[in-house]
């Protein structure tokens, strides 16, 4: 491995873990698509940020950002306050408008605006090791490295001082502003981190990418845990675990490496729903079976419960009847009978179905539910 | 300018091209809006970019159709898994929609990449579908436009009161026997199709705006399903033609961007002006009822003072009506008098006529 | 000859959402030409039954006969009045409009409702009285006039049996009187009513029959025989008691 591979790829793990911290509170507050809407509008506060400071470089350019972000963030909210459109209508509405007057403004000052929108989208972390930050005669490293540095130290900070605020305001703001902890203020400043991060990243990985790393990872995390900061590590965990894999994806086939890591998200998030413990598709789908299976266990206890001692008590234990009148296939009916003498529920004596003791308490309690 | 639009031919593509676009995406972003799914557009339009892109590995060919045909099919199957995942997992449709547009993107970025760099296959078109280029439209796009937005169009229709049904009350839909899910999965492949056939004018990004805008506009305007999907269309039509026609007199003015400003234009003033909806009419009319409502405060002010008094003619001074009143109460005093319920006794000072005591009587319901 | 089937026939109905059951072996007949209230305390599983009934979810156990066949073969005998909240107001059509909807399922694919269809709408408009509010936009109407379109658009289904959610829920006093009195003109025509009912002061006034839900079947049959204040008991339990104190009275 190179240095200028090792370089790469922490600059991936840093830009990765900044964007998936945030994240974490956009899926939870489900948000996630202003993810797109700001990655995609602070195209035009770079723009109007050089137009004023004439430097791509200079660190304004991150508060120009910033500010449109936020202008973003205000716009959904007040197009959704008319009540005239709904949020998804006016997050469709406000970020094409946003980024196409940062495109026209591109397209028509492109002698003196170096900026080229593909690289705005797209991003090229092949070039990372190659803008170096030099101060005092010393090189400190790449500097998208020693920028998104700040931005993550600058996320971690911000969510390690208000996290009880944050948690607060996510899982129920009406308690938050009861408490005086004001919930719009605790959103507009978590919408200027992600506008933030989203700046520091764009030239690293491009907006589409900042979109994967800030909802995919967490959303992941999420199917993973119900629990906050270990949603917040594993989101972390799973950008970092992204980064390092795309870098090597894109690094076998020869591609971009932000797509790469895109890629990698979306293997993760698809590993996440399908194997997840407790909520993936195949854990939903044992459970499912399971419970069909436990279901259908105490229906037969109640069946015979409700029958013993009647008179037709007799045809309705036997064992080839119960098809008939629970509506059974033949061998699923076998299943659960079987099931159900393992457990004790039953004994079976020529072809007859009698409930223990330990099945009648089960037919009780399940009727008692 | 006019006389352009008919006899310079790139300009008379792209305005025709951008025109058909704009009844296609408007009128089918209708159902999409209506059904809170205006940024499924820009999910599948991004989706769509594998699709293009192993359309092309696989045929090898550039063609407008097979590439339209790769990018449908891409963009539905992100659909599809949006929907997949919000059924079967906890994970809300706004991180589904997020992630299967940033992760198909990406993937069809590593094809594209991995293509340009390993054959020395020109770019197949890769900016082209970011950012449109509609200034490059051919006739044969306008005839893969025609004939998937046709299509599209033509089976919206068709299944009129079907999808109505379906965005209205899916549940009632499905008690009277619509197949409501396959309807669904039939009304977003249409969507599919109107965003695909866009993106190659367009662009990646704005597409989601073609789908959104006509619609939200054309919401404002009117009560009727037919009327807002003809007035989305027509909306959509609008842009797409004056922005083809902007672009086209200035120099450096993108296409798709000017398009999607064009209908940030018409969404704006729609919101502002529209009837009854508007913002303006609805402000207009808060202003009347305000000031209806100051009125009577004003003239049962007076009423009482003259009570308290016991005399119609005693004066009462403007700022001792400020007190309980307000600051515009001077207003609301010029509207009784106009109305014949209050005289101005003098320079400041006003008084409740007879007319008006009844009046505030009647008010008060006695 | 047998009797004929009852117009609802639920046998040993289990449904259940994930872990929970929401319905537990429940078995219920509603006797053809009656009004019944399904009764029972939050989360007993009444609008859970009548999706179940719809076919709108699908049951873990059991079977449900509609005059004596399955839903799907007897859907045009069926009509469905949900929620009010379960719909978008905003939608940008009209009341007419909406009712017609209620014509749909007869009319099939690529048929559009005609003037016939329209003539049906207005006229259970009118039988709900809000046949003025024809050309009303749906977001311009009031509680008990959505509840009213609801009504109208499953009379012009022209149904045997309705199915209804909540009927009385948020609904003004007046349009509660429209209600009860078109519940008793479909009796008299001999068609079969089965709604979920929250008030337990109306219940006796307003049904023949009572189904006492919670989760389970606690009683169901004639009002007068089964709405009594220890099935009540079974049905809520403590905390129902708690809600509402006047049932103890």
């Amino acid at each position: 491995m190179t240095s200028a591979q090792l370089e790469i790829q922490l600059v991936a793990v840093v830009v990765a873990v900044a964007c998936a911290l945030p994240g974490v509170f956009l899926v939870l507050r489900r948000l996630a698509l202003v993810s797109d809407a700001i990655s995609h509008a602070v195209l035009l506060g770079i723009v109007l940020a050089f137009f004023a400071v004439g430097d791509l470089s200079s660190p304004l350019l991150l508060v120009g950002a910033a500010a449109t972000g936020l202008l973003t963030v205000f716009l959904i909210e007040l197009l959704q306050r008319t009540r005239l459109v709904r949020e998804d209508a006016a997050i469709g509405l406000v970020f094409p408008a946003l980024f196409s007057v940062g495109v026209i403004l591109i397209a028509r000052f492109a002698d003196t605006v170096h900026l080229d929108t593909d690289v705005v989208l797209l991003g090229e972390l092949a070039f990372a090791p190659f803008e170096r930050f030099v101060l005092f005669g010393w090189d400190w490293g790449p500097e998208a490295l020693v920028e998104m540095g700040f931005v993550l130290a600058l996320n971690v900070l911000v969510i390690a001082l208000l996290y009880k605020e944050l948690k607060l305001a996510t899982f129920d703001p009406g308690l938050a502003l009861a408490l005086g902890f004001s919930p719009a203020l605790l959103h507009y400043g978590l919408m200027a981190l992600v506008s933030i991060t989203a700046v520091g990243a764009f030239d690293a990985v491009g907006s589409i990418l900042v979109v994967a790393l800030m909802v995919g990872p967490p959303a992941a995390a999420y199917l993973l845990t119900d629990r906050l900061p270990v949603m917040l590590g594993l989101a972390a965990l799973g950008g970092a675990a992204s980064a390092v894999g795309g870098f090597w994806l894109a690094h076998a086939l020869d591609a971009s490496i932000a797509g790469s890591i895109a890629a990698v998200v979306g293997i993760e998030f698809g590993a996440a729903v399908l194997f997840a413990p407790k909520r993936g598709v195949v854990a939903l789908a044992r459970r499912h079976a399971r419970q069909r299976v436990e279901f259908a266990e105490a229906m037969l206890a109640i069946h015979l419960l409700q029958h013993e001692g009647t008179p037709e008590a007799l045809a309705e234990s036997r064992v080839d009847h119960l098809d008939e009148h629970l509506r059974w296939e033949r061998s699923f009916a076998r299943r659960v009978v079987r099931r159900a003498e393992r457990r004790g529920y039953v004994v079976t004596t020529d072809g007859r179905l009698l409930l223990t003791d330990r099945g009648r308490a089960l037919a009780r309690t399940a009727l008692a539910v | 300018m006019i006389e352009e639009l008919f006899s310079d031919y790139t300009l008379r593509t792209v305005a025709l091209g951008a025109a058909l676009l704009g009844v296609v995406s408007g009128s089918l972003g209708t159902y999409a809006v209506l059904r809170r799914q205006a940024l499924l557009g820009d999910a599948i339009s991004h989706a769509a970019l594998p699709g293009i892109a192993l359309a092309f590995l696989l045929t090898a060919s550039k063609a407008p159709v097979v590439l339209t045909l790769g990018a449908a099919l891409a963009g539905w199957a992100g659909t599809l898994l949006v929907m997949a995942v919000v059924r079967t997992t906890r994970v809300k449709s706004d991180s589904a929609l997020a992630i299967v547009l940033s992760v198909f993107f990406g993937v069809g970025l590593v094809l594209l990449t991995h293509l340009q760099r390993s054959a020395d296959a020109s770019q197949a078109g890769l900016d082209r579908y970011l950012f449109g280029q509609a200034a490059a439209l051919l006739e044969r796009d306008l005839v893969t436009i025609g004939l998937f937005g046709g299509v599209a169009l033509g089976v919206a229709l068709a299944c009129w009161k079907e999808f109505k049904l379906l965005s209205f009350d899916p549940d009632f839909a499905a008690t009277i026997g619509l197949r409501v899910r396959a309807y669904d999965v039939l009304l977003t492949g249409l969507l599919v199709l109107a965003v695909v056939v866009g993106l190659q004018t367009v662009g990646v990004v704005l597409m989601s705006a073609m789908v959104v805008a006509p619609a939200a506009a054309a919401r404002q305007w009117t009560d009727r399903l037919g009327v807002m999907m003809a007035l989305a269309a027509l909306f959509g039509v609008v842009a797409g033609v004056g922005g083809a026609v902007v672009s086209s007199s200035a120099e450096r003015m993108p296409t798709g961007p000017t398009i999607v400003l064009w209908l940030t234009g018409l969404v704006v003033v729609s919101l502002l002006a529209a009837p009854r909806r508007g913002l303006v009419w609805r402000f207009a009319a808060d202003r009347r009822r305000a000031g209806r409502l100051r009125l009577g405060a004003a003239l049962a002010d007076l009423d009482a003072l003259a009570v308290r008094h016991g005399s119609l003619e005693h004066g009462h001074s403007v700022s001792v009506l400020e007190l309980t009143a307000g600051r515009g109460v001077g207003r609301s005093l010029a509207a009784l008098e106009e109305r014949g319920w209050a005289q101005r006794t003098a320079e400041d000072e006003w008084a409740i006529t007879e007319a008006g005591r009844d009046e505030a009587r009647r008010r008060r319901g006695g | 000859m047998n009797a004929p089937s009852p117009a609802l026939e639920v046998l040993d109905l289990t449904v259940a959402y994930g872990e929970r059951p929401a319905l537990w072996d429940v078995d219920l007949a509603v006797p053809r030409g009656t009004l019944t209230a399904v009764v029972g305390p939050n989360g007993a599983g009444k609008t859970t039954l009548v999706r179940a009934v719809l076919g709108l979810v699908r049951p873990a156990a059991g079977t449900i006969r509609v005059f004596g066949g399955p839903y799907r073969e007897r859907r045009r005998l069926v009509a469905y009045v949900p929620q009010r909240g379960s719909v978008d107001w905003d939608f940008p059509t009209n009341v007419l409009d909406v009712v017609t909807m209620g014509r749909y399922g007869a009319l099939g694919w690529l048929r559009r409702p005609g003037r016939r269809e329209r003539e049906a709408a207005v006229e259970s408009l009118r039988q709900v009285g809000i046949e003025d509010l024809a050309d009303r936009q749906i977001s311009e109407l009031s509680g008990g006039q959505q509840q009213r379109v609801f009504l109208a658009r499953a009379l012009v289904q022209d149904a045997e049996i309705y199915l209804m959610d909540e009927p009385f829920q948020g609904v003004d006093a007046l349009t509660e009187r429209a209600i009860v009195a078109l519940l008793r003109e479909l009796r008299e025509a001999g068609r079969t009513v089965v709604a979920v009912h929250h008030d337990l002061q109306t219940v006796a006034e307003y049904f023949d029959e009572v189904a006492l839900l919670n989760v389970r079947l606690v009683a169901s049959g004639r009002v007068e025989e089964v709405f009594t204040e220890e099935n009540l008991r079974a049905t809520y339990g403590a905390r129902g008691f708690l809600e509402r104190p006047a049932v103890e009275a």
